[in-house]
Protein backbone atom coordinates (compact mmCIF):
# COMPACT_ATOMS: atom_id res chain seq x y z
CA UNK A 1 0.00 0.00 0.00
CA UNK A 2 1.28 3.40 -0.64
CA UNK A 3 1.93 4.78 2.59
CA UNK A 4 0.62 8.91 1.23
CA UNK A 5 -1.90 10.86 0.94
CA UNK A 6 -3.23 13.40 -1.64
CA UNK A 7 -3.22 16.25 0.33
CA UNK A 8 -2.88 17.78 3.80
CA UNK A 9 -5.94 18.50 5.39
CA UNK A 10 -7.19 22.12 5.18
CA UNK A 11 -6.68 24.14 8.05
CA UNK A 12 -5.76 28.13 8.53
CA UNK A 13 -1.82 28.33 9.22
CA UNK A 14 -0.59 31.48 11.07
CA UNK A 15 1.04 31.69 14.57
CA UNK A 16 -0.32 31.11 18.50
CA UNK A 17 -0.86 34.94 18.57
CA UNK A 18 -2.86 35.39 15.50
CA UNK A 19 -5.37 32.58 17.39
CA UNK A 20 -5.16 35.12 20.21
CA UNK A 21 -6.94 37.75 18.42
CA UNK A 22 -9.55 35.40 17.28
CA UNK A 23 -10.65 34.81 20.99
CA UNK A 24 -14.07 35.00 22.17
CA UNK A 25 -15.16 36.53 18.34
CA UNK A 26 -18.38 34.26 17.03
CA UNK A 27 -18.19 33.28 13.94
CA UNK A 28 -21.31 33.46 11.19
CA UNK A 29 -24.20 31.28 11.73
CA UNK A 30 -24.35 28.49 9.35
CA UNK A 31 -27.54 27.11 8.48
CA UNK A 32 -27.81 23.63 7.69
CA UNK A 33 -27.78 22.24 3.83
CA UNK A 34 -30.27 20.00 4.44
CA UNK A 35 -33.15 19.10 7.03
CA UNK A 36 -33.43 16.48 9.95
CA UNK A 37 -34.56 13.54 7.71
CA UNK A 38 -35.46 9.81 8.86
CA UNK A 39 -32.71 8.24 6.57
CA UNK A 40 -30.01 9.73 7.60
CA UNK A 41 -30.67 9.08 11.40
CA UNK A 42 -31.29 5.12 10.02
CA UNK A 43 -27.52 5.20 8.95
CA UNK A 44 -26.41 6.69 11.79
CA UNK A 45 -28.30 4.39 14.35
CA UNK A 46 -27.01 1.72 12.28
CA UNK A 47 -23.73 2.37 12.30
CA UNK A 48 -23.69 1.88 16.42
CA UNK A 49 -26.63 -0.55 16.27
CA UNK A 50 -29.29 1.43 18.31
CA UNK A 51 -32.44 0.10 18.16
CA UNK A 52 -34.20 3.17 20.20
CA UNK A 53 -37.77 2.82 19.25
CA UNK A 54 -37.54 6.95 19.36
CA UNK A 55 -35.52 6.36 15.94
CA UNK A 56 -36.75 4.21 14.14
CA UNK A 57 -41.17 3.80 15.32
CA UNK A 58 -43.52 6.05 14.15
CA UNK A 59 -46.01 5.02 16.20
CA UNK A 60 -43.73 4.98 19.61
CA UNK A 61 -41.92 8.00 18.95
CA UNK A 62 -45.21 10.02 18.53
CA UNK A 63 -46.59 8.88 21.62
CA UNK A 64 -43.61 9.44 23.45
CA UNK A 65 -42.16 13.08 21.91
CA UNK A 66 -44.80 14.05 19.07
CA UNK A 67 -42.52 12.68 16.16
CA UNK A 68 -39.70 10.68 14.99
CA UNK A 69 -36.31 12.13 16.84
CA UNK A 70 -32.41 12.85 15.88
CA UNK A 71 -30.42 11.07 17.68
CA UNK A 72 -28.43 13.34 20.23
CA UNK A 73 -24.81 12.12 18.65
CA UNK A 74 -26.07 13.49 14.93
CA UNK A 75 -26.09 17.36 16.20
CA UNK A 76 -23.08 17.82 14.77
CA UNK A 77 -23.63 16.40 11.55
CA UNK A 78 -26.62 18.52 10.79
CA UNK A 79 -24.21 21.72 9.58
CA UNK A 80 -21.63 19.61 8.07
CA UNK A 81 -20.72 20.70 4.57
CA UNK A 82 -20.98 18.86 1.49
CA UNK A 83 -18.32 17.68 -0.33
CA UNK A 84 -18.80 19.36 -3.11
CA UNK A 85 -21.57 22.22 -4.18
CA UNK A 86 -22.13 23.81 -7.54
CA UNK A 87 -22.08 27.41 -6.23
CA UNK A 88 -20.43 27.35 -3.17
CA UNK A 89 -16.90 26.83 -1.79
CA UNK A 90 -16.46 23.94 0.20
CA UNK A 91 -16.36 25.59 3.79
CA UNK A 92 -15.63 23.77 7.41
CA UNK A 93 -18.40 25.07 9.74
CA UNK A 94 -16.37 24.65 12.90
CA UNK A 95 -14.63 27.61 14.26
CA UNK A 96 -11.37 25.19 15.52
CA UNK A 97 -10.95 24.51 11.68
CA UNK A 98 -10.22 27.88 10.52
CA UNK A 99 -8.11 29.15 13.64
CA UNK A 100 -4.38 29.88 12.48
CA UNK A 101 -1.46 27.75 13.82
CA UNK A 102 1.70 26.03 13.24
CA UNK A 103 -0.17 22.07 13.84
CA UNK A 104 -1.04 20.40 10.38
CA UNK A 105 -3.31 18.00 11.58
CA UNK A 106 -5.62 18.03 15.08
CA UNK A 107 -7.37 15.22 17.23
CA UNK A 108 -10.27 15.89 19.58
CA UNK A 109 -9.54 15.95 22.98
CA UNK A 110 -13.22 16.13 25.33
CA UNK A 111 -16.85 17.00 24.25
CA UNK A 112 -19.63 18.77 26.64
CA UNK A 113 -22.91 19.21 25.30
CA UNK A 114 -26.10 19.70 27.09
CA UNK A 115 -29.36 19.18 25.27
CA UNK A 116 -32.76 21.69 25.67
CA UNK A 117 -34.85 19.98 23.24
CA UNK A 118 -35.21 17.45 20.88
CA UNK A 119 -34.69 17.82 16.69
CA UNK A 120 -37.61 16.15 14.53
CA UNK A 121 -37.76 15.27 11.20
CA UNK A 122 -38.00 18.27 9.28
CA UNK A 123 -36.02 20.66 11.14
CA UNK A 124 -33.40 22.72 9.98
CA UNK A 125 -30.36 22.98 12.46
CA UNK A 126 -28.36 26.38 12.82
CA UNK A 127 -25.15 26.95 14.62
CA UNK A 128 -22.82 29.82 15.81
CA UNK A 129 -19.61 29.02 17.25
CA UNK A 130 -16.51 30.82 18.95
CA UNK A 131 -13.05 30.11 20.16
CA UNK A 132 -12.67 30.53 24.13
CA UNK A 133 -9.41 29.35 24.78
CA UNK A 134 -5.97 28.42 23.19
CA UNK A 135 -3.27 27.05 25.33
CA UNK A 136 0.40 28.04 24.75
CA UNK A 137 1.96 25.92 23.21
CA UNK A 138 2.48 22.63 24.31
CA UNK A 139 3.92 18.55 23.96
CA UNK A 140 2.07 15.11 23.94
CA UNK A 141 2.49 12.29 23.07
CA UNK A 142 1.28 12.48 19.88
CA UNK A 143 3.30 15.92 18.90
CA UNK A 144 3.69 19.37 19.35
CA UNK A 145 0.48 22.02 19.55
CA UNK A 146 -1.97 24.29 21.07
CA UNK A 147 -5.65 23.18 22.33
CA UNK A 148 -8.47 24.95 21.29
CA UNK A 149 -11.35 25.39 23.23
CA UNK A 150 -14.66 26.45 21.64
CA UNK A 151 -18.16 26.77 22.37
CA UNK A 152 -21.26 26.60 19.92
CA UNK A 153 -24.79 26.79 20.32
CA UNK A 154 -27.03 25.02 17.79
CA UNK A 155 -30.99 26.16 17.24
CA UNK A 156 -34.05 24.87 15.40
CA UNK A 157 -35.35 26.93 12.04
CA UNK A 158 -38.00 28.55 15.33
CA UNK A 159 -34.42 29.85 16.70
CA UNK A 160 -35.12 27.54 19.72
CA UNK A 161 -32.25 26.44 21.41
CA UNK A 162 -31.30 22.98 20.72
CA UNK A 163 -28.38 22.17 22.40
CA UNK A 164 -25.04 24.52 24.13
CA UNK A 165 -21.81 22.22 23.18
CA UNK A 166 -17.95 23.17 24.30
CA UNK A 167 -15.33 21.15 22.66
CA UNK A 168 -11.96 20.92 23.42
CA UNK A 169 -9.51 19.88 20.54
CA UNK A 170 -5.12 19.32 19.89
CA UNK A 171 -4.13 21.17 17.01
CA UNK A 172 -0.58 19.57 16.35
CA UNK A 173 2.57 18.84 14.40
CA UNK A 174 4.29 15.17 14.60
CA UNK A 175 7.64 15.94 15.95
CA UNK A 176 10.12 14.06 13.18
CA UNK A 177 11.70 11.15 14.73
CA UNK A 178 9.30 10.69 17.65
CA UNK A 179 6.13 9.94 16.02
CA UNK B 1 -34.22 -9.18 13.94
CA UNK B 2 -36.11 -8.09 17.27
CA UNK B 3 -35.00 -5.72 19.83
CA UNK B 4 -36.02 -6.28 23.73
CA UNK B 5 -35.04 -3.17 24.96
CA UNK B 6 -35.33 -2.78 29.21
CA UNK B 7 -37.80 0.57 30.26
CA UNK B 8 -36.48 2.16 33.74
CA UNK B 9 -38.39 4.39 35.73
CA UNK B 10 -36.66 7.04 37.97
CA UNK B 11 -38.16 5.89 41.52
CA UNK B 12 -37.03 2.10 40.23
CA UNK B 13 -33.04 3.36 39.88
CA UNK B 14 -30.30 3.55 42.84
CA UNK B 15 -27.10 5.09 43.22
CA UNK B 16 -25.24 1.94 42.59
CA UNK B 17 -26.92 0.48 40.15
CA UNK B 18 -24.85 -1.12 37.41
CA UNK B 19 -25.77 0.21 33.57
CA UNK B 20 -25.71 -3.22 31.55
CA UNK B 21 -22.85 -3.62 29.70
CA UNK B 22 -22.80 -3.55 25.81
CA UNK B 23 -20.13 -4.49 23.34
CA UNK B 24 -19.41 -3.82 19.30
CA UNK B 25 -16.59 -4.73 16.68
CA UNK B 26 -15.39 -1.88 15.30
CA UNK B 27 -14.04 -3.30 11.74
CA UNK B 28 -13.11 -1.45 9.00
CA UNK B 29 -16.11 -1.20 7.44
CA UNK B 30 -17.99 0.54 10.49
CA UNK B 31 -15.35 3.56 10.74
CA UNK B 32 -16.26 3.73 7.04
CA UNK B 33 -19.73 4.04 7.80
CA UNK B 34 -19.20 6.01 10.44
CA UNK B 35 -17.63 8.90 7.77
CA UNK B 36 -20.65 8.68 5.65
CA UNK B 37 -23.22 8.40 8.63
CA UNK B 38 -22.01 11.63 10.09
CA UNK B 39 -20.53 13.35 6.82
CA UNK B 40 -17.23 13.60 8.66
CA UNK B 41 -14.37 13.20 6.12
CA UNK B 42 -11.80 13.86 8.24
CA UNK B 43 -8.77 11.79 6.93
CA UNK B 44 -8.16 9.94 10.08
CA UNK B 45 -11.53 8.13 9.33
CA UNK B 46 -11.00 6.74 6.43
CA UNK B 47 -7.36 6.98 5.51
CA UNK B 48 -4.65 5.04 6.89
CA UNK B 49 -1.61 7.06 5.48
CA UNK B 50 -2.92 9.90 6.76
CA UNK B 51 -4.18 8.14 10.76
CA UNK B 52 -0.07 7.38 10.78
CA UNK B 53 0.68 10.87 9.67
CA UNK B 54 -1.19 11.89 12.58
CA UNK B 55 1.04 9.28 15.06
CA UNK B 56 -2.21 7.16 15.18
CA UNK B 57 -1.74 3.17 14.37
CA UNK B 58 -4.80 3.08 11.78
CA UNK B 59 -8.02 4.98 10.90
CA UNK B 60 -9.83 5.33 14.32
CA UNK B 61 -14.11 6.67 15.11
CA UNK B 62 -14.76 10.15 14.89
CA UNK B 63 -16.23 11.54 18.43
CA UNK B 64 -19.93 11.43 16.98
CA UNK B 65 -19.40 7.94 16.40
CA UNK B 66 -18.67 7.29 20.37
CA UNK B 67 -21.70 9.57 21.09
CA UNK B 68 -23.81 7.34 19.77
CA UNK B 69 -22.25 4.17 21.18
CA UNK B 70 -21.90 5.82 24.59
CA UNK B 71 -25.80 7.31 24.09
CA UNK B 72 -26.80 3.86 23.19
CA UNK B 73 -25.47 2.10 26.61
CA UNK B 74 -27.35 4.70 28.33
CA UNK B 75 -30.87 4.43 26.24
CA UNK B 76 -30.74 0.24 26.34
CA UNK B 77 -30.55 0.39 30.02
CA UNK B 78 -33.16 3.16 30.33
CA UNK B 79 -35.09 2.93 27.61
CA UNK B 80 -36.27 4.96 24.65
CA UNK B 81 -38.27 7.38 27.21
CA UNK B 82 -35.08 8.94 28.01
CA UNK B 83 -33.86 12.52 27.46
CA UNK B 84 -29.83 12.83 27.86
CA UNK B 85 -29.82 16.52 29.00
CA UNK B 86 -25.92 16.56 29.72
CA UNK B 87 -23.02 14.51 28.29
CA UNK B 88 -19.55 15.13 28.91
CA UNK B 89 -16.38 12.95 27.34
CA UNK B 90 -12.96 13.04 27.27
CA UNK B 91 -10.79 11.46 23.92
CA UNK B 92 -7.92 10.14 26.12
CA UNK B 93 -7.27 7.39 23.02
CA UNK B 94 -8.47 6.16 19.48
CA UNK B 95 -10.80 3.78 18.95
CA UNK B 96 -9.06 2.20 15.62
CA UNK B 97 -10.83 -0.39 13.11
CA UNK B 98 -10.17 -3.78 14.34
CA UNK B 99 -10.90 -2.88 18.36
CA UNK B 100 -13.98 -4.44 20.18
CA UNK B 101 -15.69 -1.37 22.25
CA UNK B 102 -17.03 -2.37 25.56
CA UNK B 103 -19.60 0.51 27.73
CA UNK B 104 -20.27 -0.34 31.16
CA UNK B 105 -21.42 1.83 33.35
CA UNK B 106 -22.75 3.07 36.93
CA UNK B 107 -25.50 5.11 38.70
CA UNK B 108 -23.92 7.51 40.19
CA UNK B 109 -27.19 9.77 41.84
CA UNK B 110 -30.76 10.53 41.53
CA UNK B 111 -31.92 13.37 42.19
CA UNK B 112 -34.89 15.71 41.60
CA UNK B 113 -33.88 19.54 39.80
CA UNK B 114 -36.51 22.21 37.97
CA UNK B 115 -39.62 19.64 38.21
CA UNK B 116 -37.78 17.16 36.47
CA UNK B 117 -36.27 13.41 37.86
CA UNK B 118 -32.36 13.43 36.46
CA UNK B 119 -29.98 10.24 36.87
CA UNK B 120 -26.16 10.54 36.61
CA UNK B 121 -24.08 7.77 35.13
CA UNK B 122 -20.94 7.43 34.64
CA UNK B 123 -20.04 5.30 31.48
CA UNK B 124 -16.71 3.88 30.56
CA UNK B 125 -15.63 3.23 27.33
CA UNK B 126 -12.80 0.72 26.82
CA UNK B 127 -11.33 -1.53 24.14
CA UNK B 128 -8.68 -4.60 24.50
CA UNK B 129 -5.93 -1.45 25.25
CA UNK B 130 -7.79 -0.48 28.02
CA UNK B 131 -10.12 2.84 28.57
CA UNK B 132 -10.34 4.82 25.61
CA UNK B 133 -13.38 7.07 26.56
CA UNK B 134 -14.80 8.04 29.99
CA UNK B 135 -17.87 10.08 29.95
CA UNK B 136 -20.65 11.21 32.27
CA UNK B 137 -24.56 11.52 31.49
CA UNK B 138 -27.26 13.20 33.06
CA UNK B 139 -30.72 11.03 31.82
CA UNK B 140 -34.01 12.68 32.71
CA UNK B 141 -36.90 10.11 32.83
CA UNK B 142 -40.36 9.60 33.85
CA UNK B 143 -41.57 9.19 37.55
CA UNK B 144 -43.20 6.36 37.69
CA UNK B 145 -44.29 3.37 35.56
CA UNK B 146 -47.82 4.23 34.41
CA UNK B 147 -50.26 1.79 36.78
Amino acid sequence: MNDTFNEPFPLAYGTYEDAVKLLNKPGKKVVAEFSVNWEMIKIYCSMVEDGNASYWDEAYANKQWGGIVAPSGLLLTWPMALQWHPHKEREHYFIAMKIPLPGDTLINVATDTEFHRHLYLGDRVSVVDELINVSEEKKTRLGVGHFLTTKAQFFNQREQLIAEQTNSLFRYYVVEGES
Amino acid sequence: MSCTIAVKYWNEISEGDSVTPITMDVPFERVILDAAATQDYFPGHHNPAYARHQGQKEIYLNTMAIEGFIDRVATDWAGPHTFIRKRQMQMRSSIYAGDTLKGEGTVEKCYENDGRNLVDIRINISTESGLCVPAALTLELPADRPS
